[in-house]
């Protein structure tokens, strides 16, 4: 009897432990062996420890070359979000997804040739993309009746959607990515889509 | 205590996981290896892929995934039911998404975001005679991509618009088939918008002249298991004819007639169905009258019928040339009004004008048996005459009282209730043969339709039998006894010559007979009435007197008066 109560705490324990772990090494955001990164780092494409760029909000140390573009957001007549020009960190991600700026375009290089292709590639174009850079509140859940209010969902990650999720409120590419691959899944994900979670930790259909 | 070691993992793990579960993932829509329905994936696990992708969507709204159909389809139009007013060409909008599966042209797990096939890498499609099937014929589907406007309304005369939420048009004011369906909630079934129960959903767009008094709309009736089930065609049928409403005789999906979406192709298996007394009750048990070998023959044709039709038409019967079934209901009536069984149909009036709807009886019959004489005398009598409208006017020198009442102040052998001023319906004489079966002319085994027997041979022997639809309302015994006539006896048990050889029970028209020639129906048969010296006369004297210059089983009437 007492054996199985052990057994099913710490089963329960490992349910509720149901995280992976990834690291950012071997991924695909890692260019340590890239014959343009003579340092061979790996953090250096993104980050630098000193004289960071600070022109962009919520950059973190930022040695990356930012994207000038103008894009084309996500429209349609059943969103109920205002979408605009992208921002946040978002930006960041399209400093290299948008195909307008080399992948090693970082310190003080302007002129790199390796651009992101295939699948990898974003373009300026984001009509064809979910829509990001909106400020997703229980107004907009309200409004669109297939949302969940992000102040009182729980996202599966510890806290609510805006806790987790939301950057100053808004959706951003880090809602769902995570660029250093801190949970190990597909794609950078920040959870498993198996059986669509991630889509469905927001959308109420 | 034992603790169910089952049970608790299903309360730690079941629980939270039913508490958290989404509508669609519940769904047949969950095309995943976790969807709940037949066709679902062998090797995916995420949902949303079948149909959305976060990013490089086509169409971009709303980040579509699938690869469309390149299907030509034959769709619902004109050409397909004239009674359809609006202008249709090939799917668009949204509809063409749900078409890259329903259409079972396109693979289920081909999409945009893979260049496998993400269902079971075999390129597996809709399965054929599935209900999601629709092929690429969607002409026996309801109509979609069209504009539904306020003129479209109008030229129709039974839509309601706009349509009432939650039904609702595209950008375009188009109808598609978001119109009806919610593909991420099936919470009343069929991924409907709204529940269908007494077709509620259907209502939203229809509005039926007539349909809210209706029977079928009121009907509690179900279905006793016998025969084959009505609703065979509904997915979930509910269990009375009033909560199926339209979807007892429609099908807005591969429906088996294409015309008005009909269950079935031909008309008339749309009512029998229910009315071979396994729904409706046994009155109305109509499938058991058409059976008899006298009937108005509706098995005998097949899409002749047409809605819009008025006095002109080839010849056919359907049940719906004499019943409306968005209008048919229980209020009873008298002589000569049409009763509820006839609400809401149209007819030929005593001017021989088109009516809709008909007020009297007689003119839903003069719709085929008057100027169309569809029907001709089965008498060969000295005055032809195949225009009923004409037989029972109220200017004829005689009539049966169909119209109005007789022309016959004094009619001894009436019996109560009935009198000289009766008014009688075209059915008190041509119905079933059954009393208990239901009312109206469906079948009988009696010729022409009639409710009783009525001999015209030559030579019958007379009794209360040979001539019973007579003795129905003219008293036996006050006609044996010559009451009226005074030769009635010799005539009809004597010389065995029937009522119809000197009868013409509908009438005499006034523009082919008179007053002293033809009253009291009188119109002989010639084929038992002979002329005499080329002759053939009757005469009326007045004062129950008249006399006769014929011949008649080789009797010479040389002015024979009585």
């Amino acid at each position: 009897m007492k054996s199985a109560h052990i057994f099913l705490s710490l089963f329960f324990i490992a349910c509720l432990a149901q995280v992976s772990f990834g690291q950012i090494t071997g991924t695909d955001h890692d260019f340590s062996g890239r014959t343009w990164n003579s340092s061979g780092e790996i953090c250096i494409v993104c980050h630098t420890p000193h004289n960071a760029n600070g022109a962009v909000t919520g950059a973190p140390l930022w040695n990356h070359q930012v994207t000038g573009a103008t894009f084309t957001p996500y429209s349609s007549t059943t969103l109920d979000a205002t979408v605009g020009q992208p921002a946040g960190n978002s930006k960041l991600c399209l400093s290299c997804h948008d195909g307008t700026v080399a992948v090693e375009n970082y310190g003080n290089v302007t002129n790199g040739a390796e651009f992101l292709s295939g699948s990898e590639l974003i373009g300026t174009d984001l009509s064809n993309d979910h829509p990001i850079s909106f400020s997703y509140d229980a107004t907009l859940a309200s409004t669109d009746g297939g949302l969940y209010d992000p102040t009182t969902q729980t996202s599966g990650l510890g806290g609510t959607i805006g806790d987790d999720m939301l950057f100053a409120g808004q959706l951003e590419c880090a809602s769902c990515h995570d660029v250093h691959n801190g949970a190990g899944y597909s794609n950078f994900l920040r959870k498993s889509n198996s059986g669509s979670a991630l889509c469905l930790t927001c959308h109420n259909k | 205590m034992k603790i169910n070691i089952s049970l608790l993992l299903y309360i730690l793990l079941g629980i939270p996981a039913f508490v958290n579960s989404q509508p669609i993932v519940n769904t047949k829509h969950n095309l995943s290896v976790s969807g709940p329905g037949s066709v679902k994936s062998t090797i995916e696990t995420e949902v949303c892929v079948f149909c959305h992708t976060p990013h490089n969507s086509n169409p971009q709204i709303p980040l579509w995934n699938r690869n469309n159909s390149s299907a030509i389809y034959t769709i619902y139009d004109n050409s397909i039911s004239n009674t359809f007013n609006a202008n249709t060409g090939q799917p668009d909008g949204s509809s063409l998404l749900c078409l890259s599966c329903h259409d079972g042209t396109v693979a289920l797990g081909n999409v945009l975001s893979s260049s496998s096939d993400i269902f079971d890498g075999a390129g597996t499609k809709m399965p054929a005679g599935s209900r999601g099937h629709l092929g690429i014929d969607l002409s026996d589907d309801h109509p979609i991509s069209f504009v539904f406007d306020a003129a479209l309304a109008t030229s129709d005369g039974q839509l309601r618009y706009p349509p009432v939420y939650p039904a609702t048009l595209d950008v375009n004011s188009k109808v598609q088939c978001s119109s009806c369906h919610n593909a991420h909630n099936n919470m009343y079934g069929k991924f409907l918008v709204a529940s269908n129960e007494y077709s509620d959903l259907c209502k939203k767009c229809h509005d039926m002249q007539y349909w809210n008094n209706s029977s079928h709309s009121t009907s509690s009736a179900t279905w006793n298991g016998s025969g084959t089930n009505p609703w065979a065609h509904i997915e979930t049928p509910f269990p009375t004819v009033s909560q199926n409403a339209c979807e007892n005789c429609h099908q807005p999906h591969s429906a088996g007639g294409k015309v008005r979406l009909l269950k079935s192709s031909l008309e008339e298996n749309n009512c029998l169905d229910c009315h071979n007394g396994n729904v409706a009750q046994s009155s109305k048990d109509i499938a058991t009258e058409l059976a008899k070998p006298y009937k108005h023959d509706v098995a005998g044709y097949n899409l002749i019928h047409n809605p819009n039709e008025t006095t002109s038409f080839a010849s056919h019967v359907e049940c719906e040339d004499c019943h409306n079934p968005h209008a048919a209901n229980s209020a009873l009536a008298s002589a000569p009004y049409a009763s509820g069984k006839l609400a809401g149909v149209g007819g030929v009036n005593q001017n021989g004008s088109w009516v809709k709807p008909i007020s009297n009886e007689y003119e839903l019959c003069y719709k085929c048996h008057a100027d169309n004489a569809l029907s001709v005398s089965s008498t060969t009598r000295q005055i032809e005459q195949n225009n009923t409208r004409l037989e029972f006017d109220l200017d004829n020198p005689s009539y049966h009282p169909v119209v109005g009442a007789g022309k016959n102040p004094n009619s001894p052998s009436l019996i109560p209730p009935y009198s000289e001023s009766s008014i009688i319906y075209c059915t008190d004489c041509h119905a079933s043969n059954d009393s208990n079966s239901p009312a109206g002319p469906h079948g009988s085994i009696y010729p022409r339709i009639l409710k009783y027997r009525y001999e015209k041979a030559d030579y019958t022997q007379e009794s209360s039998s040979t001539y019973e639809l007579c003795y129905s309302c003219h008293s036996r015994t006050s006609i044996l006894s010559n009451v009226s006539f005074k030769k009635h006896s010799r005539h009809i048990v004597n010389a065995k010559a029937p009522c119809n050889a000197c009868h013409d029970p509908h009438g005499i028209s006034y523009s082919q007979g008179n007053s002293t020639n033809n009253s009291h129906l009188i119109n002989f048969d010639l084929d038992i009435v002979k002329p005499l010296m080329g002759q053939l006369i009757y005469e009326d004297l007045g004062n129950g007197r008249g006399r006769c210059y014929l011949t008649c089983h080789g009797k010479r009437h040389r002015r024979y008066g009585y």
